[in-house]
């Protein structure tokens, strides 16, 4: 059976980790969300895999290739004007025939996710799961085993069970995906609520692991959860006096400086440089080529690639972009903040800042709990961030 | 240049040996053909694509064979001249990389004998002579025949009554053996095996071997025993799938922020100072060819400025027969492949002359890496495009590299400034990715002059070379005929060529000979030429002097060929991709450059 991962969108509300790539290759754990799909996928024996990209699709290209790193043959297929999510997946209408899968490229999903839609003996399926807080999804209703309704974002309570965005169908759905498109309704929730109205469409309940990041500060709760899982590897170059406590991913060729102490679970990537001094708690994930200057402290943090913490900085609850750069004494602490994601207003608790791609701040810089720096912002010495903060912004 | 590829085991060969030579396809070719042992000796060949021969492949069994693409040096691009050749008697069969030099007294000698020639080219010479001097095994009639040869060569035998078998022999042109179960495999090129195997063994100068498919012997041409472990490989096949990219090239220059990191990995944080430096060399000599000249070229500027080291570079074809004067510089020699012959050549040159050598290259186990006292690799990945963009910039940050670790070693470098290099060298797959994030920007202008019959591209400093690279890139690529120029020259002779049907590229990065390009600018669009402008970013100036501006991320100014190469690569890219240009396989050019 062949696989749709829909890959297409830009993730608008995850800005600023959206400016030079698109949501699903943010990364969680060191891999971008998109990479855990796409593994699932092949664990379960799924391997012929139709990516829909557009929005930034060379990097998604260029981190998978043809699919042969990760046991899969991946093809693309490019949706030009990002409308909807059926409309992406009509992009892929020729390259289906017969059965096929049908899943979002931004959420994280383990192998069980999988195994329960294939244990599924019928198609349509729609892959069910509990939530929380259901109001931010579809919530469906369910009568003897099959979708009667499913309601987008109810502002009361009808019900837990969401519905995951990942489908199995067939791919007579395109006839009836078409002729939606043509009134102009592009997402797949309202075609599959349709056809749930005329044909049975089968709910499959799965309790495997399923996480989706809307926000940025999604971000940190899915890579702690991800990083619960990891297991312990060690390359690269540690001196001596260093402490690794826990579950450590250390990537080849970093170097950890003497007198650092690291209390996993903590990925650190390749070519790293960290320390001397420097203290990582978990739950933190640190890319490739990154440098954390001597004597600064880390916690539950995501730092991107390429990025530079100057010495004597204190990160906590951070997610800090691809190649942003922390001359010295940078500070980030954390508490519970009232965020602005697109005019609309969310009480987060425990969060420190986001710092956009390419970020330069100079020295002594301070960022309140819950600001958004926008990507390529240039902030000056001693200056204090709060709120959000627009892309290319001069604070001075 | 052109390929060889040879297998023998129990697997059907013609469909897997047509599977390799496509791999080798992106080399450059004109004409394609295969032998295979089956019954009798059959080969099939014809000038065109491999699918074609594929077309009209007649059904043949036999499990052992070789198969040949070829790109012309000597006779013309046709079905006759394509390899492999055969014998009178149609026993033998072989393919031929390479150039006999003397093969028209070898040729004389053996029409007057009664052999009949079929083609105009130097190998057939090889075929008739083997047949000549054949006694019943194929291996020792070529110890007996290869002494007559003068000149370069790879070659692969089979024969008809010795099933199973293959003979290789190798001289300055490159042969690798590839090491299955139950199955053997010969070919000039890695890639042509990686679907098949992770396990090579590379053959040297003056060695040959035959494969069965149980074994694999290596000998010298004088019959001494080689033993050679196998070597892993670790790129595998799926480097050579285009992945979503509508060309081998798009998707190298994209990939060009990872090929940095991996040039970069484990040499920034911590370094072998003295690895390079231990020697006392007055000057350094860099070698190379095509586009490694450039990197060569802007190696000058890069060792002079950081190192403070004496530098010139000279073209391997030129540097192999000059003069050796005196002083003894250290010869750094740049090549892709490690295959090129011309830097090859030049690095035995550079022995002869008691030089010490050091090789820039990208493939491990190539032969430069044996001519060369030490080596640095630019773990750069397999580049398929025939057009260097992600080595070529590999080249450079290796420059970078070896400069900042000779400063330090002469203690022409302080500490603290060779620390802050390596932290700006480090950031390098950022200021990639910037230019990378604004490829729309870059494609727009590339359509705005592609029709464009000429270019001038101009640059000053260590910009200068890359400027020439960039116009290497446009006319390999798209056509368009390209000069590359050192701006100051401009007036001595280009600038009479200049007029609104000329756009000009010039580099006008932010460092000490900026306004004297802005003057150079002036001079040209005075002349009603159009000016695209390639600037620092924030630099709105500029914007008053020129029709348009592309912005690189502002990195100092010795750093700038890095951002500003990949521009230059997006430019040429777009415009051959405008102008519906062959971009992987540019018309006449090959990937390695294997004869002289």
């Amino acid at each position: 059976m062949k696989a749709v991962i829909l890959a297409a969108g830009e993730g608008s509300r995850l800005w600023p980790f959206t400016y030079s790539k698109p949501k699903v290759m943010i990364p969680v754990a060191n891999r971008p969300i998109l990479e855990y799909v796409v593994r699932s996928l092949v664990a379960n024996g799924i391997n012929d895999i139709i990516m829909v990209v557009g929005y930034k699709k060379e990097r998604i290209m260029t981190h998978f290739e043809d699919g042969r790193d990760y046991g899969a043959r991946i093809d693309y297929a490019v949706q030009k004007k990002q409308l909807g999510t059926a409309h992406a997946l009509l992009a892929a209408s020729k390259m289906v025939k017969g059965d096929f899968v049908v899943l979002p490229g931004d959420n994280v999903i383990d192998s069980n996710v999988v195994k329960d839609l294939l244990s599924a003996d019928e198609s349509p399926c729609a892959l069910i799961t509990e939530s929380e807080i259901p109001s931010k999804y579809g919530v469906v209703q369910i009568r003897s085993g099959k979708i009667v309704d499913i309601m987008e974002k109810p502002e009361e309570m009808v019900g837990n069970l969401i519905s995951t965005g990942i489908y199995r169908m067939s791919s007579d759905a395109f006839t009836r995906i078409r002729s939606h498109s043509r009134k102009g309704v592009h997402d797949l929730t309202s075609v599959v609520r349709d056809l749930s109205s005329s044909d049975d469409v089968l709910a499959v309940h799965t309790s495997g692991k399923w996480i989706d990041a809307v926000y940025p500060w999604d971000i940190l709760r899915v890579n702690e959860t991800v990083l619960r899982d990891i297991g312990e590897e060690k390359s690269g170059k540690v001196e001596k006096n260093v402490t690794i406590k826990g579950p450590v991913l250390i990537g080849e060729e970093s170097l950890l400086r003497s007198g650092s102490y690291i209390q996993g679970p903590v990925v650190i990537g390749r070519g790293c440089e960290i320390g001397p001094g420097t203290v990582i708690y978990p739950s933190t994930s640190i890319g490739d080529n990154v440098r954390v200057s001597a004597n600064s402290v880390v916690e539950e943090s995501v730092i991107m690639s390429d990025a530079t913490i100057g010495p004597g900085s204190h990160i906590s609850h951070c997610v800090i972009g691809e190649g942003a750069f922390l001359r010295s004494r940078f500070s980030s602490s954390s508490s519970t903040a009232t965020m602005d994601v697109e005019g609309d207003f969310h009480k987060v608790r425990d969060i420190g800042s986001f710092l956009g791609e390419d970020v330069f701040c100079e020295d002594g810089v301070v960022a309140s709990p819950g600001a958004i720096v926008g990507a390529k912002s240039r902030v000056s010495a001693m200056r204090v961030l709060r709120g959000t903060i627009p892309d290319k912004s001069l604070v001075v | 240049m052109c390929g060889i590829v040879g297998y023998t085991g129990s697997r059907k060969a013609a469909p897997l040996l047509l599977d390799s030579l496509k791999r080798l396809e992106y080399r450059g070719y004109d004409s394609a053909g295969v032998a295979i042992v089956d019954k009798k000796l059959r080969i099939h060949k014809d000038k065109g694509e491999i699918d074609d021969l594929r077309g009209s492949m007649p059904n043949i069994s036999g499990a052992c064979g070789i198969a040949h693409t070829r790109w012309a040096t000597h006779g013309k691009p046709t079905k006759v001249n394509a390899h492999p050749f055969a014998d009178c008697k149609g026993e033998i069969a072989i393919i031929h990389n390479g150039i006999i030099e003397n093969y028209l007294e070898l040729k004389e000698s053996l029409i007057k004998k009664g052999h009949k020639f079929t083609s105009e080219t130097d190998t057939e010479t090889f075929v008739h002579l083997l047949e000549e001097n054949y006694a019943g095994d194929l291996e020792s009639t070529f110890r007996k025949v290869i002494p007559m040869l003068k000149g370069s060569f790879a070659f692969a035998a089979v024969h008809s009554k010795e099933k199973g078998k293959i003979v290789v022999a190798r001289k300055e042109s490159p042969l690798v053996l590839g090491i299955g179960e139950g199955e053997n495999f010969a070919a000039s090129d890695i890639s042509a095996l990686l679907k098949e195997t992770d396990r090579v063994i590379a053959l040297h100068d003056n060695e040959m071997a035959v494969l069965t498919p149980e074994s694999i012997e290596i000998t010298t041409f004088e019959g001494k025993e080689v033993t050679r472990r196998p070597e892993r490989i670790k790129w595998t096949v799926e480097d050579a799938e285009r992945g979503g990219y509508e060309h081998f090239m798009l998707k190298e220059i994209f990939e060009q922020p990872q090929a940095v990191h991996n040039t970069l990995l484990g040499r920034v944080a911590d370094f072998d100072v003295n690895r390079f430096g231990r020697d006392a060399f007055p000057s350094i000599k860099i070698v190379a060819c095509g586009t490694s000249y450039h990197a060569a070229l802007a190696g000058k500027y890069i060792l002079e400025d950081i190192a403070k080291v004496p530098t010139e570079a000279q073209l391997a074809s030129e540097y192999r027969y000059s003069t050796a004067a005196f002083g003894r510089p250290l010869v750094l020699l740049i090549s892709q492949s490690g295959e090129t012959t011309d830097t090859l050549g030049a690095a035995r040159e550079a022995r002869r002359r008691g030089r010490r050598s050091l090789a820039i290259t990208n493939y491990v186990g190539s032969s430069i890496t044996r001519e060369a006292d030490d080596v640095i690799y630019t773990r750069a990945g397999l580049e398929i495009g025939v057009a260097a963009s992600k080595t070529f910039l590999t080249q450079l940050v290796s420059l970078y590299l070896l400069s900042i670790q000779l400063g330090l070693a002469r203690r022409t470098l302080s500490f603290d400034e060779s620390r802050k290099m390596k932290e700006e060298l480090r950031l390098m797959p950022r200021a990639v990715q910037g230019v990378l994030d604004e490829h729309k920007a870059i494609q727009k202008i590339a359509k705005k002059y592609h029709k464009a019959r000429d270019m001038f591209f101009l640059g000053r400093n260590v910009n200068y070379p890359i400027a020439l690279e960039g116009a290497l890139k446009m006319k390999e690529i798209s056509y368009i005929h390209a000069e590359g120029y050192p701006a100051g020259e401009l007036k001595h002779g280009p600038l009479a060529l200049v007029g609104k049907e000329t756009p000009i590229v010039a580099v006008a990065i932010k460092d000490h000979t900026y306004e004297k390009m802005l003057s150079n600018i002036k001079e040209v669009s005075a002349r009603s030429s159009p000016v695209v402008a390639i600037a620092s970013e924030g630099d709105r100036d500029i914007e008053k002097y020129v029709d348009d501006v592309l912005y690189v991320p502002d990195v100092p100014a010795i750093f700038t060929p890095i951002p500003v190469t990949v521009v230059l690569q997006l430019l040429a890219y777009y415009a051959a991709k405008e102008r519906g240009c062959s971009i992987d396989k540019p018309r006449h050019l090959a990937k390695s450059v294997t004869v002289e």
